[in-house]
């Protein structure tokens, strides 16, 4: 067999040997006409170029996910969950390579670090008041901002709803006019008025105690209507142990309640359900409205998604206890790979359903890498913190102190950072908002963005959509990103760096963006708005 | 309070995560560059593979302030030749000189390359929604010809010959000088 350039039969080799169906004979023949022949060989390379990037570049198949899930659902031949898209095969493909990796390492099977101790909390706060209904404070409790982290102290409702989550994991759900006093993150005190106590398996042994008697949970749902001299306990689902002043223990079951009044034996009675009506419908509102809002962030988030200058995205949408890796959902995503999860725990977002990630040890991370260079970033992030542990707390910084590369960052006075790297090494310029973040802050979802515009030399820092304050920029672009982390930074010092390169951050993100332009006041506004945890 | 083990552990998962980063954001121009050699598509992710643990093996030798991505070809060219000399039929295709050659000649190619290959995405939107269906199911979606051929009623030889027909037409868009193929 001989082949001719340019000829059908050339043609017909090529997309065979892409194929994989070419024979012996016709590789021959193509071996011996590309030796000989310039303008074959390079029109060979040509068509293999075009083949590979093909099938190795999915980016050049925008949102194909979904189209080829319909084109299977519209001819059925392959049903649906048989067809694994490329980039979730790509996603099966590094983790089975990474496994491998862990198994020649000698059995490295350690890559998550599921720690528990928590270093240095800086709070003393044992709840967090989640939601209100019309609630009306006594001046004596300073008016609380839903979200308010709650240290041991006394709250009076004078009218309205209020919802207060413990750190056990216990909720309370308090009508006016009340007086609870908050003792710990497993225990609180109803001087009057009605609580309903749902209490979550985690959280049993969740103590409420009002003058009368102490109720200790057993993993139920049970309301309590106390005043001074005497205590209903009323229990809707589970089980709860009374343990009067003087007389001995005695529990309840579900649909049963007890009356004590001063130094009285308990009063045994039917569950009144009706006296606690409004905080059930309160509760389940609550429950409803969250995911309601939670929804709509969805919604805008597939949104943004499209935006063509939006160059990462993390939602944290996909952790589960086995991933380690968070997919870039920007569409347009060009070079920008994905995240790689180091230790780091899920937590609970800004809503009750939606996962966000915990940052609390050293070695706590996201590894990234934006091989991009920019005239002009937008940096967006949903955190929530728990302390100000370090002198310097990395939202995002790139490694190291490379050239044109950025470190995001809040100080320990509660200054927001940004220092740009200039050109040549030793060239830097910071750039710090006045302390805007305080321990008050601590326990709340915050959303924090700086911008960084290379045009207009103007670097702008913001906190929940509001510019805090702006500087002039003597760094011009371009800007890089290159190897970063959120959460943590990787100063590239030795395996014991100094405290000063200690930068890890303590809390929970749960969304994070990064654009190629500068936006306006008026859409970081928007990315707050949109993102806000109520509405 | 960190103990040696932990040392250890932390040393070897930094060294991972760095390896996989950088392995990561290689890997495409690694799968072209064996693709000149196997342009196959399952074997050559078959070889990348072997690549990549072999990358792993001998990642302490190299050097951080060298790129990436030309050590890592080295790997994979080691690895392609052992997957070929396996196989007598691409031996053939890459007897006498031929392999170095292609891949010397890709090299000088490669500017020209990207230059006309930045408009593949493009070219892929503007194909006809037939066309485009097939392509992104053979290469996006990996399915084979016959569930093509099935899913669009034509034959499997139609569907191949098809396929033939949208690259040629790809590569008149992106460059407009490709050499007909006369399919």
């Amino acid at each position: 067999m001989k082949l001719l350039f340019p000829s059908p039969d050339f043609d017909d080799v090529v997309a065979a040997v892409c194929h994989g169906s070419a024979t012996e004979a016709e590789m021959r023949a193509l071996n011996e006409l590309l030796r000989s022949n310039a303008n074959a060989r390079d029109e060979y390379l040509l068509r293999i170029e075009l083949h590979a990037r093909l099938a190795f570049d999915p980016d050049l198949f925008p949102q194909s996910d979904m189209a080829a899930m319909n084109a299977d659902n519209r001819t059925n031949i392959v049903p649906p969950n048989l067809v694994v898209p490329p980039r979730k095969r790509r996603l099966v493909r590094v983790l089975a390579l990474a496994a491998c990796l862990m198994l020649i390492a000698g059995g490295t099977v350690f890559w998550f670090k599921w720690s528990t101790a928590r270093n240095g909390g800086t709070s003393a706060a044992v709840a967090m008041l989640t939601r209100t209904v019309d609630a009306r404070w006594s001046p004596k409790t300073h008016s609380l901002r839903v979200d308010s982290a709650l240290e041991p102290g006394s709250l009076q409702l004078e009218s309205g709803l209020a919802q207060v989550v413990f750190y056990s994991g216990a909720r309370l759900v308090i009508e006016g006019p009340a007086e609870l006093r908050l003792v710990s993150a497993n225990e609180a005190v109803c001087i009057s008025g009605r609580v309903l106590a749902g209490v979550p398996t985690p959280a049993r042994g969740f103590r409420l105690r009002t003058s009368q008697l102490s109720v200790v949970d057993l993993g139920t749902s049970f309301g309590i209507n106390a005043s001074q001299s005497r205590t209903e306990v009323h229990v809707f689902k589970g089980k709860v142990e009374l343990q009067p002043g003087k007389a001995g223990e005695q529990s309840l079951s579900e649909g049963q309640a007890a009356l004590v009044q001063g130094s009285e034996l308990p009063q045994l009675m039917a569950a009144n359900p009706e006296a606690f009506a409004a905080m059930f419908e309160f509760q389940e509102r609550s429950l409803a409205s969250e995911a309601l809002r939670y929804d709509q962030w969805r919604l805008s988030s597939a949104q943004l998604n499209r935006d063509p200058s939006l160059v990462l995205r993390f939602d944290f949408e996909d952790l589960s206890d086995q991933d380690w890796t968070l997919p870039n959902k920007a569409e347009r995503n060009g070079p920008a790979e994905g995240g790689i999860i180091v230790g780091c725990q899920r937590a609970e977002g800004r809503w009750r359903e939606k996962p966000a990630l915990e940052f609390q040890s050293v070695n706590d991370r996201v590894r990234l890498d934006v091989p991009n260079e920019f005239r002009a970033m937008t940096l967006s992030v949903w955190v929530c913190l728990k302390g100000l542990d370090r002198e310097f707390n990395s939202l995002f910084m790139s490694d190291g102190f490379d050239p044109g590369t950025v470190h995001w960052l809040i100080r320990r006075d509660g200054v927001l950072g940004l220092t740009v790297f200039g050109p040549h090494f030793g060239k830097f310029q910071i750039l710090a908002s006045p302390p805007v973040l305080s321990l008050e802050n601590l326990g709340m979802w915050q959303h924090l963005a700086v911008v960084v515009d290379g045009r207009s030399q103007e670097v702008v820092h913001y906190v929940n959509g509001s510019p805090v304050s702006r500087h002039a920029l003597k760094i011009g672009p371009p800007f890089r990103v290159g190897s970063a982390e959120l959460g943590n930074w990787n100063a590239r010092s030795g395996p014991n760096p100094e405290p000063s390169l200690i930068r890890n951050l303590s809390g929970s993100l749960d969304e994070f963006e990064l654009f190629s332009r500068a936006l306006s006041d008026a859409e970081i506004r928007e990315l707050y708005l949109k993102g806000k945890p109520e509405l | 309070m960190s103990t040696d083990s932990t040392n250890r552990f932390g040393d070897s998962n930094a060294a991972q995560q760095r390896f996989l980063s950088l392995f990561l954001r290689s890997e495409r121009e690694i799968f072209r560059y064996v693709a000149v050699l196997v342009p196959n598509v399952t074997d050559a992710e078959d070889i990348v593979q072997q690549t990549a643990m072999a990358l792993w093996e001998k990642f302490d030798a190299y050097d951080p302030s060298q790129p990436f991505t030309p050590w890592a070809c080295r790997f994979a060219v080691n690895k392609a030749r052992q997957w070929i000399e396996r196989r007598q039929r691409w031996q053939a295709l890459l007897d006498h000189g031929l392999a170095e050659e292609l891949a010397q000649r890709r090299q000088e190619l490669q500017p020209e390359f990207e230059q006309r290959l930045k408009h593949l995405e493009g070219c892929l939107g503007k194909l006809p929604e037939g066309q485009r269906s097939v392509v992104e199911g053979y290469y996006y979606e990996r399915a084979s010809i016959q569930t093509l051929a099935r899913r669009s009623g034509r034959s499997e030889a139609a569907t191949y010959k098809m396929l033939q027909r949208i690259r040629h037409a790809l590569l008149v868009c992106v460059g407009g000088q490709a050499k007909p193929e006369v399919a």
